[in-house]
């Protein structure tokens, strides 16, 4: 492991990966210590210490030449800390690495962490999780320690504090909250257990637990196996089918800082960046898994999608996109070309950036209307002018319409599919069925979005919220950065964004298609001009304002048609109807269906249980039988 | 640059696009003026009333609405179809320029008008308004997919290539698409989804003039309405054209090929026409079974048609 050498104006990169975690630990562990009455300090320093740290990921960022093209792909450099603290067997686990991918991410996460903190200031007074200060920044800094680790233990243990944090920032204020965070916590545990096995597979098949020198073919059971398992790892931290079901019910329950930090952000780029180096550094793809990650793909994309469109609660509906928009992620990474990974990476940061804005939003309409139903709201565009522009911009660019940074990455995905068509496997084949169930995904995205932005903000304003105001600047300031970050993400894509941050990783690439979104995003500035001066030579001012016509009727209270009520027609067709029905009955939901399997099994066992003695020195002798005979 | 913007606002853009599709709409209503046995408009009646409604009359905004997104939601729809359009024009009349874009770019940019109805309707917070934009959203989810799928098979059949120009240089140099089995059969659904985009009947649940008064317009007036009334024009041009140029060969502009260039976007709008004159309106059930149980079938077996050699 060649020695990382680089000094950036006086601080090494070792030094700065070890303050990156330590200071956000350290400090996290500081404020377990100031009464929960200091809040507005506690919420200060955390602020300070993220912006910190998000200067230093920013620092590692443009540290140095590695993020030109070209040497993109492999590990430049790799640390060995040497053993001052710990003691000197354990500085062959704690091995950190950087390169091209995890510097981009570490930079991102930083970015979500500062911004997140930022909203936190105010939003942390109603959001009712104890220490809420502490565990987030013990959450970013055990962040960066998984995207910088190089050895795969190490990786794992900050993974699995990381688990714990998650369960830490909600808050079990009735039976419905506790049993999600259990869920969330058992699903969690559950597959870093079963990436254990993953680990220990590796070990066994290499003998290397550095994720730089480890390069498996899958086309044998045990790779295969290895593969297998620490997908699952990374399917249940970014919230893929079939292991996603803790994500809606913990962004229905959670406050919006968390739900925000977490499923929308910082697990995602933590998920996603464990499946991009499975599949470009430490496994080689058999055409099965191939299928199969496309096939999760896009079962990802339209189930979760489908189960978004008849939510009422508009916090679970975003939970249910958190996880649809990770299967455009899997299929840029199952497709495997530069233009895939660069596409899947392109859309992770795109769907941070809008998805944690629109659990930001969420939060403010909460904490201005306290209602959580999409049904008991309406109207609130004049009212909350910043958050709904905001709102407007990410839904907008979730749904991928031109030209917001959405439509940038999925036209990118898209491309690689088209691309994808090229090869000769049967997986590739079948790219019509990936093209057009990816789309799918997408129209019905925009109509879900329809249903929230419409049914919250544009339909007929209620008299009930007549007094309801904008949000505090500290709270709409987050929302507005991420909005300007969603459209220049959006504008600059292909010109900028795309060759400057994501091609470095993925390798270089040209585009197939044509898509100017510089000039085009001129254009539309220009129409919005050219329709403004239409407007004003009919005369503007003089436009008269009247209630609605409903055929000559007089509006009544009974006369609406409310937005969640849109899909009825789908969900009552027969596919559809079939599909909710069952998910109803959580067929789909890994949690309930191994609950189940458990509840029986034990049920099993309990027969076994008969009271009568002799049955039981039965039992024990025959289980002694056994132990002699494997002994023997 | 500066050419681009010309490409824009005047040829093949807002300018052409607008007169241009004014005509065909003039063309549509004479038609059907003929199949009911009724004298029709004059020529320029869709220019008198678009500059009635723009000029003359008054317009209303709703009073418990959102009036920004209300007025803006119109220039929304114009921009999208207006760029789709350049982006459809510009390979059609071959003129070759770095400002382009893809089959991809152009299926999102021509769904920006249908969206951009929808938010308007929202923000007028009228119940009708309101029953108008749910059925529009469904009919876009019944109808994406079957789209999707032709252009996916028009991209097959040309060897995985998506942009217009190569598109129409494959079938220039050979016959066009639509002279095959598979081709036959996409054309017809070309032609089913282009009716629904256009919202022309039976597809025209989402306006609906006799029971929910033209659902999602039904609070538009004066210049907002006009700028509608545009981009309405726009489409019914750019449609029937993105069809000539996917599958009947696209046009060619010597000689007497400029006249079968014009009979082919005239021809699909004749067809476009009398469809609409001779069926009635759909359910919106009926819509989406139509188009995800049927037109999709269609596209399958063109699909397969294509993966054999047909």
């Amino acid at each position: 492991m060649n020695e990382f050498t680089g000094i950036v104006s006086g601080f090494s990169v070792c030094c700065m990966l070890q303050l990156l975690i330590g200071i956000p630990v350290a400090a996290g562990l500081l404020l377990f210590l100031v009464p929960e009455k200091y809040l507005n300090a506690k919420g200060i320093a955390a602020l300070l210490v993220n912006l910190a740290v998000f200067c230093l990921a920013l620092r590692l960022f443009f540290s140095s030449g590695l993020m030109s093209a070209g040497d993109g792909n492999a590990i430049s450099g790799c640390i060995r800390i040497s053993a001052g603290a710990v003691a000197s067997d354990a500085s062959r686990y704690i091995i950190f690495g950087i390169d091209n991918l995890s510097r981009l991410i570490v930079a991102a996460a930083g970015f979500f962490a500062f911004i997140i903190s930022l909203y936190s200031l105010v939003y942390n007074k109603i959001n009712k999780v104890r220490n809420f200060n502490s565990w987030f920044l013990i959450t970013v800094g055990c962040s960066f320690g998984a995207l910088l680790s190089d050895n795969l233990l190490l990786f794992l243990t900050f993974w699995g504090i990381l688990g714990i944090t998650l369960y830490m920032l909600i808050p079990g204020r009735n039976e419905e909250s506790s049993a999600a965070a259990k869920k969330t916590l058992i699903l969690i545990g559950a597959s870093d257990s079963i990436m254990i096995i993953g680990i220990a597979l590796l070990w066994w098949l290499t003998g290397s637990l550095s994720m730089n020198s480890i390069s498996v073919p899958t086309d044998n059971t045990p790779g295969a196996l290895a593969f297998l398992t620490l997908l699952a790892g990374s399917f249940t931290k970014a919230g893929a089918f079939p292991f996603h079901t803790w994500v809606p019910d913990y962004t229905k329950d959670a406050p919006a800082s968390s739900s925000s930090l977490l499923p929308a952000s910082l697990d995602k780029l933590l998920g996603i960046y464990l499946l991009a180096r499975l599949t470009r550094d430490m496994f080689i793809l058999s055409q099965w898994l191939t299928f199969l990650l496309l096939l999760t793909g896009v079962i990802t994309i339209t189930g979760a999608v489908m189960m978004a469109l008849i939510q009422h609660n508009y916090k679970k509906l975003l939970g249910y996109h958190a996880v649809s928009q990770v299967g455009y992620m899997i299929l840029g990474f199952g497709l495997g070309s530069p233009i895939g990974i660069a596409a899947g990476l392109f859309h992770m940061i795109n769907h941070a950036i809008y998805k944690s804005g629109l659990f930001l939003a969420a939060g403010s309409i909460e904490k201005q209307t306290g209602k959580e139903d999409i049904d008991d709201l309406g109207g609130l565009s004049g009212a909350m002018p910043v958050t709904f522009a905001a709102t407007l911009v990410f839904s907008m660019s979730i749904s991928g319409v031109p030209p917001f940074n959405g439509f940038a990455s999925k036209w990118m995905i898209y491309q690689g599919i088209i691309d994808f068509g090229n090869g000769p496997g049967f997986v590739n084949q079948l790219w019509i069925v990936w093209l057009g169930l990816a789309v799918l995904g997408s129209a019905l995205t925009l109509a879900s979005f329809i249903k929230l932005t419409g049914g919250i903000f544009l339909s007929r304003r209620k008299q009930e919220f007549s007094g309801i105001r904008e949000v505090p600047a500290l709270m709409w300031i987050p929302m507005a950065v991420l909005a300007l970050l969603c459209i220049t993400f959006g504008v600059l894509a292909t010109n900028l964004i795309v060759p400057k941050l994501f091609t470095p990783v993925s390798g270089d690439f040209v585009f197939t298609g044509f898509w100017d979104s510089t000039f085009v995003s001129i254009l539309v500035l220009i129409s919005i001009l050219l329709g403004i001066v239409i407007y004003l030579v009919s005369g503007l001012k003089r436009f008269r304002r009247e209630d609605s016509f409903i055929g000559g009727e007089r509006i009544q209270d009974q006369a609406a048609y409310p937005t969640p009520e849109y899909y009825k027609t789908i969900s009552e067709m027969d596919f559809p109807a079939w599909m909710y029905d069952k998910a109803g009955k959580k067929w789909f939901d890994i949690y309930d269906l191994s609950r189940r399997f458990v509840l029986w099994l034990s049920r099993q066992f309990s027969l076994a249980h008969d009271g009568v003695l002799s049955g039981y020195a039965l039992w024990v002798f025959a289980g002694l039988i056994i132990l002699l005979l494997v002994m023997i | 640059m500066a050419v681009n913007f010309f490409y824009f606002l005047v040829f093949p853009g807002l300018l052409f696009l607008g007169v241009a599709g004014a005509f065909l709409s003039w063309f549509d209503r004479k038609v059907t003026a003929m199949v009911q046995f009724r004298k029709g408009p004059p020529v320029l009646q869709p220019f008198y009333d678009f500059f009635k409604l723009l000029l003359v009359k008054e317009t209303i905004l709703p009073k418990y609405g959102s009036p920004v997104i209300f007025l803006l939601a119109p220039v929304f729809a114009v921009f999208g179809a207006t760029m789709a359009g350049v982006f459809i024009l510009l390979p059609l009349f071959n003129i070759t320029t770095g400002f382009r874009g893809d089959l991809l770019v152009i299926f999102y940019l021509l769904t920006i008008p249908s969206f951009s109805y929808i938010l308007g309707s929202l923000a007028s917070g009228n119940p009708l308004a309101s029953v108008g934009s749910s059925r529009e959203m469904k009919l876009i989810l019944s109808y994406e997919l079957t789209f999707m799928l032709v252009l996916a098979a028009v991209i097959m059949k040309c060897g995985r290539q998506f942009d217009l120009y190569s598109i129409i240089a494959a079938q220039q140099a050979s016959s066009p698409f639509a002279a095959s089995v598979s081709g036959v059969l996409l054309f017809i659904v070309a032609i089913f989804c282009i009716q629904a985009k256009l919202a022309l009947v039976p597809f025209d649940m989402a306006e609906a003039e006799t029971e929910i008064n033209h659902g999602v317009f039904i609070e538009y007036s004066g210049a907002a309405y006009a700028l509608i009334r545009l981009a309405k024009y726009i489409m019914l041009l750019v449609l029937p054209s993105l069809v000539a140029a996917l599958l009947l060969g696209g046009f060619r502009l010597d000689g007497i090929h400029v006249l079968w260039s014009l009979v082919k976007v005239i021809g699909i709008v004749l067809l476009l026409t009398l469809i609409r004159n001779t069926n009635p309106r759909l359910r919106i059930k009926q819509a989406v079974n139509f188009f995800l149980v049927w037109m999709n079938l269609l596209v399958v077996i063109a699909i397969v048609l294509i993966a054999l050699g047909y």
